[in-house]
């Protein structure tokens, strides 16, 4: 049973990979809704299937949100965007992937001896990349993609460590109200920061 | 069914901010309905009685303490009361002031839920799950911080990114420490579960280096929802953190947690000091003052062997009073003047005396002026700060007076005429229901000042629920 997580590990580094270097929403809300899958395997192997299913539900209803408001702003679907913008996004990617190939088997051991190096291996996957997108977006939407797989790399973790029911309930209120948000900044449009917010927050 | 505390302070909120929500567009009843449920539930805190039993006439309730929820409970115990009772009072003071036009329709309701969420999150067992009401708490918070329906400010992307990133450290910092407990001292373990549970809480708070949102948002969103804002989320955060120290034996005794504390403490008010002395924006200020303020939070946490859990609790009611009318004089001098900077308050005071003497005396109380409210604490805490290493005393004084010299230079400006040459009337043309509520703070201020033992021991009781920090 050990070549689905594997599966699921591979879709969710490619998925994240591609969420951090496009930017075109449909290629992302349908690398999002991959990954929600993928995320869904993972947690299986720790929690029941229903109590696994949650989470991909959760998760697509959480990717429809977003795309469905994206798709009625009519945002562009072809961003220009300089091919050295992708291809830097891309090493940054390439390097997170790296790094938590790197740290993962030393983190199983000293501190998650109890699980299956897959789960922490993806988990921290989707943690660096949400990261790194963080770090390379202002887009509303992209932000919230970033959190939601973050949050999901979190949770394919945690549901390794532990089992609550409240706990899933209050993940899922936290992941449709992302969602929500997301929706709403979407709604809203995002002002041009200035150049005294970057100047006087060190 | 069995009537509960978490009914009255968590469930009965969260149905009245329906309501609200629902009356909207009926400005003056959903003002009523938020301020009544605020202060009602403010006062019932305060005259609950010990064994929780309310005698109304012939009719007897009889209250528990906890309320199960999917086999865990959220808990609101009688000595958290004094606590929940502060919380609930500001936002009823906070949603008084929401009848200044442009006010966000969707603060009232959301303020509501806010406190709501983070009472339950101070009672939830385990307390762990804490961080996740807190998170959804972040994410209602939202939409109150756009100002009407505009465009969405990057300092609220950012301050939703940091935040969000908290509940993820906490959550995981609470499984680590669950084995920590059995195992010794020097286990690494206890290392990897303090810097996951600082990151942490760093985040939450804005602490030195994810503070920026703070000013960004303070900037930009309208004063009296920031003053909420920067108000409800630390000091509830602050409280629940208080329940690790509590718990968590090895966390009490790690060596040179109380210097690091210390240390980050005097970071953040030398940081937070000295860019609010050289603003020129009010509103950016008041973000930067908030800084300072979490510093001498941190500082009080750090000094925790020598008193300074009191001063803590002792600072919440003054700065919440503080911000308060600091967030009133901000909101009202922006309807009126449109910007909030230097050049655009300049002699408004001739128009405005009142709210500007509010202003200005809102930044002295805050800053620790004598006579006014938070001098005795912030006396009592630089005098600590000072006594436990004199580099920290003399920064945390030095980033202190960064308050004082911004108020003076406000002070200059809003006297000076806009047109230095010519003689400017003095003509107060102020509101009663805006000048009205600055006098009556400023009252209050100064009785706290004057008289600090007479009114504020009652939120001293809230240490009680901490047995393990008496």
């Amino acid at each position: 049973m050990q070549i689905l997580p594997t599966l699921a590990f591979v879709v969710i580094i490619m998925t994240a990979m591609i969420i951090l270097i496009f930017r075109d929403w449909r290629i992302n809300a349908g690398a999002l809704a991959l990954q929600y899958l993928a995320a869904f395997i993972l947690v299986d192997v720790s929690w029941p299937t229903g109590m696994a299913v949650i989470k991909l539900i959760v998760g697509w209803m959480a990717t429809v949100a977003i795309g469905f408001t994206c798709m009625r702003q009519q945002k562009s679907t072809a961003v220009e965007e300089s091919p050295a913008s992708m291809f830097f996004r891309a090493v940054a990617g390439l390097l997170v992937i790296l790094v938590m190939f790197i740290l993962a088997p030393g983190m199983q051991r000293n501190i998650f001896p109890g699980l299956n190096l897959i789960i922490l291996q993806s988990g921290l996957m989707l943690l660096g990349m949400g990261l790194m997108q963080l770090g390379t977006t202002a887009e509303p939407y992209l932000t919230v993609f970033a959190l939601l797989s973050l949050l999901s790399g979190f949770e394919i973790i945690h549901a390794g460590l532990e089992r609550s029911s409240l706990l899933t309930g209050l993940l899922v209120l936290v992941n449709l109200g992302l969602a929500l948000v997301g929706v709403y900044f979407i709604g809203t449009g995002v002002e041009k920061g200035t150049d005294q917010d970057e100047e006087e927050v060190l | 069914m069995t009537l509960n505390t978490p009914l009255l302070w968590v469930l009965f909120p969260l149905v009245i901010a329906a309501i609200v929500g629902a009356l909207y567009q009926r400005k003056a009843l959903s003002i009523i309905l938020t301020v009544i449920t605020a202060f009602g539930l403010a006062l019932l805190a305060v005259f609950f009685p010990e064994n929780l039993t309310l005698s109304i006439g012939p009719i007897r309730l009889v209250f528990s303490e906890s309320l199960a929820i999917l086999g865990r409970q959220i808990t609101v115990k009688y000595e958290m009361l004094p606590f929940i009772s502060l919380i609930y009072a500001m936002t009823g003071l906070w949603t008084l002031s929401s009848w200044f036009p442009n006010t966000p329709v969707a603060f009232r309701p959301i303020s509501l839920v806010l406190t709501a969420l983070l009472t339950a999150a101070a009672g939830v067992e385990p307390f762990l799950y804490a961080a996740v009401l807190i998170q959804i708490a972040i994410l209602v918070s939202v939409p109150m911080l756009s100002q009407g329906g505009g465009a969405t400010d990057r300092g609220i992307l950012r301050y939703l990114t940091l935040q969000t990133l908290a509940m993820p450290l906490i959550l995981l910092a609470g499984w680590l420490l669950t084995g920590v407990e059995t195992l010794p001292a020097d286990s690494p373990l206890v290392g990897q579960s303090t810097i996951l549970l600082g990151l942490g809480f760093a985040l939450w708070l804005g602490i030195f280096p994810f503070h920026s949102w703070i000013p960004m948002v303070a900037q930009r969103s309208r004063p009296n929802v920031v003053g909420f804002l920067v108000f409800l989320f630390p000091t509830t955060i602050l409280v629940f953190s208080l329940n690790f120290f509590n718990r968590y034996t090895f966390l009490r005794n790690l060596p040179n947690l109380a210097e690091t504390l210390q240390l980050f403490g005097v970071v953040m008010i030398v940081i937070g000091g000295l860019w609010t002395a050289f603003q020129t924006d009010l509103k950016r200020a008041f973000g930067f003052s908030v800084l300072t303020e979490s510093g001498f939070s941190l500082a009080a946490l750090g000094l925790i062997s020598q008193g300074g859990l009191n001063w803590l609790m002792l600072l919440f009611p003054l700065r919440a009073l503080g911000f308060w009318l600091w967030s009133f004089a901000l909101t009202a001098l922006e309807n009126h003047a449109g910007e909030l900077t230097f050049e655009s308050v300049r002699g408004i005071a001739r128009r405005f005396p009142i709210l500007s003497v509010g202003l200005i005396l809102a930044q002295f109380s805050i800053a620790g002026m004598p006579l006014l409210a938070s001098f005795p604490i912030k006396l009592a805490l630089l005098s600590a700060t000072l006594n436990a290493g004199t580099a920290f005393g003399v920064w945390s004084f030095i980033g202190n007076l960064g308050l004082f010299l911004f108020t003076l230079r406000l002070l200059f400006s809003l006297l000076t005429p806009e047109d230095e040459n010519t003689f400017e009337k003095w003509r107060p043309s102020e509101k009663s229901n805006e000048y009205l509520p600055v006098l009556i703070m400023i009252l209050i201020l100064v009785l706290l000042g004057l008289f600090p033992n007479n009114f504020m021991d009652g939120i001293l009781n809230t240490l009680t629920a901490f047995t393990q920090l008496q």
